[in-house]
């Protein structure tokens, strides 16, 4: 497994990667996902450098958008889930509810007491 | 884009991005920066902009582009790789050239920190170029001049007050006491110091105060290595030690310790006390002398201040006190760095023993031509080899390379054998470190600090570069279609090769004669006939009466102690000729009087004292005349004996009966005159000597006198060899009894004979060690160049044993090529050598003539090296059978 590995911060760029399929997923678009759903302030230059390695994993593939009048006549890079990374999202997802799910419901009960 | 980024982060961004994600990135920025000005935020858009651009400058986004990526990083990678590759697959050359250098190194190293040492000598203190030693010289004309580097008490007050530029002036002297109390009693050297020398030098005190050390005249301060002679590992500070100044025994407390003085300084103490103590010392009158010299002086400029500025107005100052006494430009006061001190030859000895630069610009240059040899050992080896590597230069120069990338490919190979060369040198050294300091008498360390890291490297890169450029040339300049055909082209650059080895040769041809003739000039100066005999001769010194001052005192004080002991060692049958006398052969500095004859001549002369017995000890001949005679109380009084030297200097037609050239000398007659027996080192000739039994004579008519070597009598007898314990004990017993109160030393005179040239032992040992080292560095080139030629010509060796050539015919005709050059090397080596040599002998009133014996030797010598080791391959070649050599191919 240690090759599939993936950070937290990766898989939070994943999702957001997977979550912005329709809109197109590209830097700042990421950054301002991520930072609407969970209030983190991150760096541009991070999420290219997580982007990179995600690619490099095979987790994503990329592909350069058309050109605009926006940003100064640059293209984007559009970032989209490949096989292998939505796998990847699928098998944390499923470790953290196995896990999640073996929680007693008593503890519950107990701390609401 | 509606807003402008800043220009330069953009540019920087555009630099040094991979140009396969510059667009992404560069647009991402613009965005958030658009983004954040439309917002109102300009000041905070542009800094991140910035900041983006900055945490961008990562590996992955920098560009990396073709060029880098085929010449620079991957060539060199692939040069280094086929370096190994070639240098394991010749592994015989690459260990000969290797060898070769790394020796020349490990001598490099050795002889350059021996060097660095002595240069460097007092360079440790921070405010080295502000310290300067005073000197001072009076000049009265007609070679009347008396220059010394110690100088009168009163200069450290006239210079700290007189002159607002000086920061600090401080003084340092060395006197004898005995240390200690009752019948554990020591002679110590122990200093006199100012308590600010502290603060001028960077000794380091380890307990105490470190900026007081010696705050009260009854302080004493210790080396931690005399702390713990002294009082082993108990806490000095406090403590109370005896020394015995004049009459007195006074308690000295222990006011602080500091670390061991470095053997690379000047100045040198494991014991010192306060200079406030000076009144008690040298008396109230010394105190206010200007002509009585006896300290060391040093002064700290202060940080805004030059020194020309003092020496300016020194003059002017001095004529102020001096007015009336002196004339103008009589009494010069002048200042030498501190840094100048140890290998300046133009200034007279100070306390401090000094080095003699002379020899240290020798070894530097013998250094520098042992890694010469060895670089060009491993040029010509290469060289050679060349003929070898034509076909891969030929298939590289046909697949497209470049003469830079060629140059290049050959240049690594000699870098990485320097630097093994330089790993495998460094850790000899380190090896024969102790063997080395031990053979020069020296205190070499060799260090891994920074600069030491950086001269490694530098060595590698200069030593790699200079070796391995001439090759890499000549390899790269061949042509394509010339090797490809076959044709040897190699001949052209025989005339350089062949000079190179020729200068090999001169080189260490010349450093074997040097050798020899050093070696010969010692055996001269150790066994010449120096008109004495000091064969198994101690001397004894003597301690003259505590309560006695003036320099006669002392010395007939010392002389009725010796009477004495005398008197209880002549029982002994193994103790002989017993006589005693101020100054014992084998110490430099006899005693320098000077007075001014009758005809106004300004003269010196060198005196002795002794009784009669004197002569008798050392065997010394008379040429005219008798020698003293014990009954003779006439001879006591007023007899003196001269040596030939001063009968020539003073003019006297008539010695005998005749007296010194000056009626103010008390009445004595010449009864004798010496042969010139050489009493000081064989560096200069014998100078004028008076011998006396009654001090008093010379001093009635003198006008000054200086010591270099103490004038207080020592006892000297001669011992019957065998029984050289028993000596000892016999000593020891009958000093015990006449003196308990003091120490016994002795010393053997043959010791102090050979140590008088141990500068010159020390350079030859040096040279000796520098020479060996060349001719296996020679050795191991010519070694690797036979081998070459003999693998070259298998086949024509091959032939002609077929047709019929002997094994000795094949075998002068190997050797014929290093025979000539050989004795090329040997025959331009002559002159050179004759020439330096020379003109080291010039240092000695007595030489040897450099001989053609001499030249005789050392041909013989690296001849036979020469053919020893050119036989070790040539041999084997001319025997091998033909048909192995035929049939192959």
């Amino acid at each position: 497994m240690k090759g599939n590995h993936i950070g937290e911060l990766e898989e939070l760029v994943l999702l957001a990667v997977g979550a912005l399929y329709k809109e197109g997923a590209y830097a700042v678009a990421i950054l301002k996902v991520i930072k609407d759903s969970t209030d983190r302030k991150l760096d541009v230059t991070a999420v290219h450098s997580v982007l990179r390695r995600l690619e490099r994993k095979g987790f994503v593939k990329s592909s350069m958008g058309g050109a605009t009048q926006e940003r100064g006549g640059r293209r984007k890079r559009f970032f989209n889930l490949t096989q292998a990374g939505r796998q990847a999202l699928d098998d944390v997802m499923a470790v953290r509810m196995a896990l999640y799910n073996k929680i007693p419901k008593l503890i519950f009960s107990q701390l609401s007491l | 884009m509606n807003y402008k980024p800043p220009r330069w982060a953009d540019r920087f961004l555009a630099w040094y991005c991979n140009p396969d994600l510059l667009e992404e990135i560069q647009g991402d920025l613009y965005e958030i920066h658009d983004e954040k000005c439309a917002a109102g935020k300009p000041k905070l858009a542009r800094f991140l902009f910035v900041w983006y651009v900055l945490r961008s400058f990562r590996y992955d986004v920098i560009r990396r582009n073709n060029k880098y990526k085929n010449s620079i990083f991957m060539m060199t990678r692939n040069n280094f790789k086929i370096a190994f590759r070639v240098l394991w697959r010749d592994w015989f050359n690459t260990a000969l050239s290797m060898g070769g250098l790394a020796i020349g190194i490990t001598c490099f190293l050795l002889m350059g920190f021996y060097v660095k040492q002595e240069v460097s000598f007092d360079h440790f203190h921070s405010k080295k170029d502000r310290i300067y030693r005073v000197w001072l010289k009076e000049d009265y004309g007609d070679n009347k001049v008396f220059f010394n580097s110690v100088t009168p008490l009163r200069f450290e007050e006239l210079l700290e007050d007189d002159f607002s530029e000086i920061e600090t002036a401080i003084q340092f002297n060395i006197n004898n006491y005995l240390v200690g109390k009752g019948d554990d009693r020591n002679n110590e050297n122990v200093a006199i110091i100012s308590p600010e020398l502290f603060s001028v030098f960077d000794f380091k005190i380890l307990k105490g105060n470190p900026a007081k050390p010696l705050p009260e005249l009854n302080d004493v301060i210790l080396s931690a290595s005399y702390a713990n002679k002294y009082f082993g590992d108990e806490d000095p500070i406090g403590k109370s030690m005896g020394i015995q100044i004049g009459e007195e025994i006074r308690d000295f407390n222990v006011s602080a310790v500091f670390a061991d003085i470095r053997k690379e300084s000047s100045i040198q103490f494991d014991m010192a006390i306060s200079n406030e103590n000076n009144k008690n010392i040298y008396g109230e009158r010394a105190m206010k002398a200007w002509f009585n010299v006896s300290q060391e002086t040093y002064v700290l400029v202060g940080e805004n201040s030059h020194i020309s500025a003092v020496e300016e107005k020194i003059p002017d100052v001095v004529m102020g006190y001096l007015k009336g006494s002196v004339e103008e430009g009589v009494y010069n006061i002048g200042f030498q760095p501190l840094t100048d001190i140890h290998l300046n030859p133009d200034i007279p000895l100070g306390i401090a023993p000094v080095g003699n630069r002379d020899y240290v610009y020798i070894l530097a240059v013998i250094s520098v031509l042992v890694l010469v040899i060895a670089c060009i050992n491993y040029t010509t080896l290469s060289v050679g080899q060349s003929l070898k590597r034509s076909k891969e230069v030929g298939v590289r120069k046909v697949m497209g390379a470049f003469k830079s990338s060629l140059i290049n490919q050959y240049l690594s190979e000699s870098l990485v054998i320097a630097f093994f060369a330089t790993v495998i040198g460094i850790a000899l050294a380190n090896l024969l470190l102790p063997i080395f300091n031990d053979l020069t008498n020296a205190d070499v360390k060799l260090g891994f600090e920074l600069w030491h890291i950086i001269l490694y490297l530098g060595l590698v890169l200069i030593i790699g570069i200079s070796s391995g450029i001439y090759p890499a040339f000549i390899l790269s300049r061949l042509r394509i279609t010339a090797i490809l055909k076959g044709n040897n082209q190699a001949s052209r650059n025989h005339y350089i090769r062949k000079g190179m080895v020729v200068f090999q040769f001169v080189v260490t041809v010349f450093l074997i004669s040097s050798t020899l003739i050093m070696r010969q000039q010692l055996n001269y100066l150790h066994t010449k006939d120096l008109g004495f005999n000091y064969n198994a001769t101690v001397s004894v010194p003597l301690y003259p009466d505590p309560s006695a001052n003036r320099l006669s005192q002392l010395i007939v004080t010392a002389m009725e102690k010796g009477e004495i002991l005398k008197e209880k060692l002549s029982q002994y049958p193994d103790i002989q000729d017993i006589g005693l006398g101020s100054h014992v052969f084998g110490s430099s500095g006899w005693g320098r009087l000077a007075f001014t004859d009758d005809a106004e001549v300004f003269r010196r002369f060198r005196l002795l004292v002794v009784d009669p017995y004197y002569f008798n000890t050392f065997h010394i001949k008379m040429k005219e005349g008798r020698a003293f005679d014990p009954k003779s109380d006439l001879d006591k009084r007023q007899s003196i004996i001269v040596n030939q030297a001063a009968v020539d200097y003073f003019g006297l037609d008539e010695p005998l009966g005749n007296r010194l050239p000056s009626k103010r000398f008390d009445d004595h007659a010449i009864i004798g005159v010496t042969e010139n027996f050489n009493y000081s080192s064989l560096h200069s000739a014998v100078e004028p000597l008076v011998i006396t039994q009654n001090v008093a004579i010379p001093y009635s008519g003198i006008s000054d006198h200086g010591y270099a070597d103490s004038p207080i009598p020592k006892l000297v007898f001669r011992y019957t060899g065998s029984q050289l314990s028993q000596v000892k004990q016999i000593l020891n017993k009958e000093w015990e009894n006449t003196f308990p109160e003091e120490d016994l030393n002795f010393d053997f005179v043959e010791e102090n004979m050979r140590y008088q040239y141990a500068n010159e032992d020390r350079l030859n040992r040096l040279v000796m060690i520098s020479t060996i080292l060349s001719i296996i560095i020679a050795s191991l080139g010519l070694l690797g160049l036979t081998v070459l030629v003999v693998n070259s010509r298998t086949k024509e060796i091959g032939i002609r044993k077929v047709i019929g050539a002997s094994e000795l015919t094949i075998f002068k005709l190997l050797a014929k090529s290093f025979s000539l050059q050989l004795l090329l090397g040997i025959v331009l080596s002559i002159p050179v050598t004759y020439w330096l040599m020379k003109d080291w002998l010039s240092g000695f009133a007595y030489q040897i003539d450099i001989g053609i014996g001499i030249f005789t030797l050392s041909a013989v010598i690296s001849i036979i090296v020469a053919l020893t080791v050119i036989s070790f391959h040539t041999i084997k070649a001319s025997k091998t059978n033909p048909v192995n050599s035929l049939r192959s191919e």
